[in-house]
């Protein structure tokens, strides 16, 4: 290769890298230092923050410590966090459980067919998200067919009633609903890509059907399992919206306790707070995945 | 010759941009009311909607501008005076200002109304579907039915209260026997207390869909607005549900939630705003709002323009305000430390 071809190429991809590369650096770093700052100042009066330097000496100005202390003051909100991994680990796992074998099934199907049903999978996106969860309230209330049946077969072994909405378990529901496509796309297209020979080489090797899953199919599928996990696991730790709408009197995560530091009770300061302990907590996790991922990968 | 065509233009376009930015609740005026005053001004009125004040200020103090009236409730007035964001009400230009009931005026909110002009109330009250709860026998007229235990077991997973820290502290404050303004920590302790206590008997916190939901009969009894419970009893009737939805002040008393009309500096036009208010102050215009949300209304003169049911319903006219108050608004420190109590009352 000849210099001026070498810089020219060099010189390309900036042109095409850096535009995108330059926006998400912008729109991740920029709010990331953003929330910093404001997690490190005192919340001003009305909300919004307090000055770092005050014209007026009597108000409250300045750096502190002050949202941090309080954060980790006593359980309460480590306690919140617990919850909110819990109930996403929850999900992630219903979503895997539920997807893996959709994905399989589409990925093993006839060519002509798969994009069909991969569309079918992506079709719920085609109505509005808040729709999609009121709809879930309908369906999950106590006039509902459903809510019905089930009480109805309880009550056939003597036992009381129970109300399917506003409950861990409608905000659990949705939350998985909502995050299965995401799951099952990383795994599908991990899945196509298979070569079937290897399947053959196995059988003739003689493996049964579980065997050739679980030592060919699943090991080669990890990475789709990890993609879909992050996928699935990150935003449903951050979800506010399902808990508000569909949650009892006990359903608050974490996402949750943000919205209503900036809304509610006007108090950015601890927001921020809360805001980077969450962007930790998914970035260790995130890393822990990688991790994971590719020491089974190697 | 063009000098002329041009301040011709100039002036033609202004004209046409006769535009008054109206920031209000939901659902808070009538269609109606606000053609007749595009009608008289030869203006037009642009809203822009919020749920609720915390929003609105929110949205505030990142840096919305450009309306020219706002109708919050008085704790949200109360601190948008003190951050200086309000102007001055021209009191010359508000002649119907003599129909407002003096019961409404000179609030702890605003001293002598410099800057707010009383649009219409609510009030936080139980609200109930009357066939279930007399069928049950439970009582209505106190707080002890949305807090006692006894009482609650009999409607398990039949009742909601208002997704509002300061709303469910304030009634809880009030059972207790405290102002809803008290702010020591130790009664909002035994308030939370309270609260934590009644709480695995209530279906949800929830500010948003208990309309419906006592309008098709799934939720009997709620803490919630009064303009909210006639809109369910409407709704009940109209779909012939066989039940009604009735409301009731509890004798410790409730918050009474006053929307004014206030000033933004930031709008363009206050003399526009001005006329507005003057409008909205005439009782025939006041009065269509009531007709339309069961609000309570603070324009005697008004009065007589309100259908007969709604004059006559003592949730929605209290017969007597003693026992009401207005939220105040709370410091930082006190916005936090209740923060703090509500996240545990959830997490428990």
């Amino acid at each position: 290769m000849t210099k001026p071809y070498n810089s020219e190429a060099r010189l390309g991809k900036y042109l095409v890298g850096g535009p995108p590369f330059l926006f998400l650096l912008l729109m991740f770093a920029a709010p990331a230092v953003i929330t910093v700052i404001a997690s490190l100042s005192y919340p001003g009066e009305f909300g919004g923050l307090a000055p770092l330097v005050a014209r007026d000496p009597g108000t409250l100005h300045g750096v502190t410590l002050e949202t941090y202390r309080f954060f980790f003051s006593d359980f309460i909100y480590i306690e919140i966090f617990l919850k909110s991994v819990l109930m996403a680990s929850a999900t992630t796992l219903f979503c895997l459980s539920l997807a893996y074998p959709l994905a399989l099934l589409i990925a093993r199907s006839p060519k002509k067919r798969r994009d069909r049903l991969v569309l079918l999978v992506i079709l719920p996106f085609a109505s509005n998200f808040l729709i999609r969860i009121y709809a879930w309230m309908i369906v999950l209330g106590p006039q509902s067919a459903l809510s019905r049946l089930i009480n109805g077969i309880l009550s056939l072994f003597g036992l009381a009633p129970v109300h399917l909405l506003f409950s861990s378990f409608a905000v659990l529901i949705a939350l998985v609903y909502v995050h299965l496509p995401f799951m099952v796309l990383p795994l599908y297209t991990n899945l196509e890509k298979h070569d079937p020979s290897l399947l053959d080489a196995a059988q003739d090797l003689g493996a049964n059907a579980w065997q050739r899953f679980w030592r060919v199919t699943f090991p080669l599928s990890l990475p789709g399992v990890f993609a879909g996990t992050a996928l699935v696991f990150i935003p449903a730790l951050g979800m506010f919206a399902i808990p508000e709408i569909l949650g009892g009197t006990g359903d608050m995560l974490i996402g949750n306790l943000i919205k209503e530091q900036f809304l509610v009770t006007r108090d950015w300061p601890f927001g921020a707070t809360l805001s980077i302990m969450l962007t930790i907590a998914v970035l260790m996790i995130a890393w822990l995945t990688a991790k994971l991922g590719a020491r089974r990968y190697v | 010759m063009w000098r002329c065509l041009l301040i011709l233009a100039l002036a033609g376009s202004a004209q046409a941009e006769n535009l008054l930015h109206l920031y209000n609740w939901n659902n808070y005026i009538s269609d109606t009311t606000i053609a007749r005053f595009e009608a008289e001004c030869a203006c037009r009125v642009v809203q822009d909607y919020y749920s609720d004040n915390e929003e609105m200020l929110a949205k505030l103090t990142a840096g919305a501008v450009g309306y020219d009236l706002i109708i919050p409730t008085g704790n949200a007035v109360e601190s948008l005076i003190r951050q200086h964001a309000l102007r001055e009400l021209d009191k010359s230009q508000l002649p119907n200002l003599k129909n407002i009931d003096p019961a409404y005026l000179n609030t702890a909110f605003d001293p002598g109304n410099r800057y707010s002009v009383p649009y219409a109330y609510t009030i936080t009250l139980i609200g109930y579907n009357r066939e279930k709860i007399r069928a049950l026998g439970l009582p209505v007229d106190s707080w002890a039915v949305i807090f006692e235990p006894r009482y609650l077991e009999k409607i398990k997973g039949r009742v909601t209260v208002l997704d509002s820290q300061r709303e469910l502290l304030a009634a809880a404050l009030k059972y207790l026997g405290y102002s809803a303004n008290d702010t020591e920590e130790a009664h909002w302790m035994q308030a939370r207390d309270l609260i934590i206590r009644a709480k695995p008997y209530w279906a949800a916190f929830n500010a948003s869909s208990y309309i419906k939901e006592l309008t098709v009969g799934n939720i009997w009894l709620v803490q919630g607005y009064s303009s909210d419970i006639f809109q369910a009893d409407l709704d009940a009737v109209t779909a012939k549900r066989g039940f009604r939805i009735q409301a009731a002040i509890p004798g410790e008393g409730a918050v009474l939630s006053l929307d004014s009309m206030v000033l933004h500096k930031s709008g363009p036009r206050p003399d526009l705003a001005l006329r507005f208010i003057n409008f909205m102050l005439d009782g025939k215009n006041a009065a269509e709002l009531t007709n339309l949300i069961g609000s309570g209304n603070p324009n005697r003169d008004a009065l007589r323009y309100i259908r007969p049911e709604i004059v006559q319903n003592p949730a929605i006219f209290p017969v007597s305000v003693q026992h009401l108050e207005m939220l105040r608004e709370l410091d930082r420190h006190q916005r936090r430390v209740l923060s703090r109590i509500w996240t545990e009352i959830k997490l428990r």
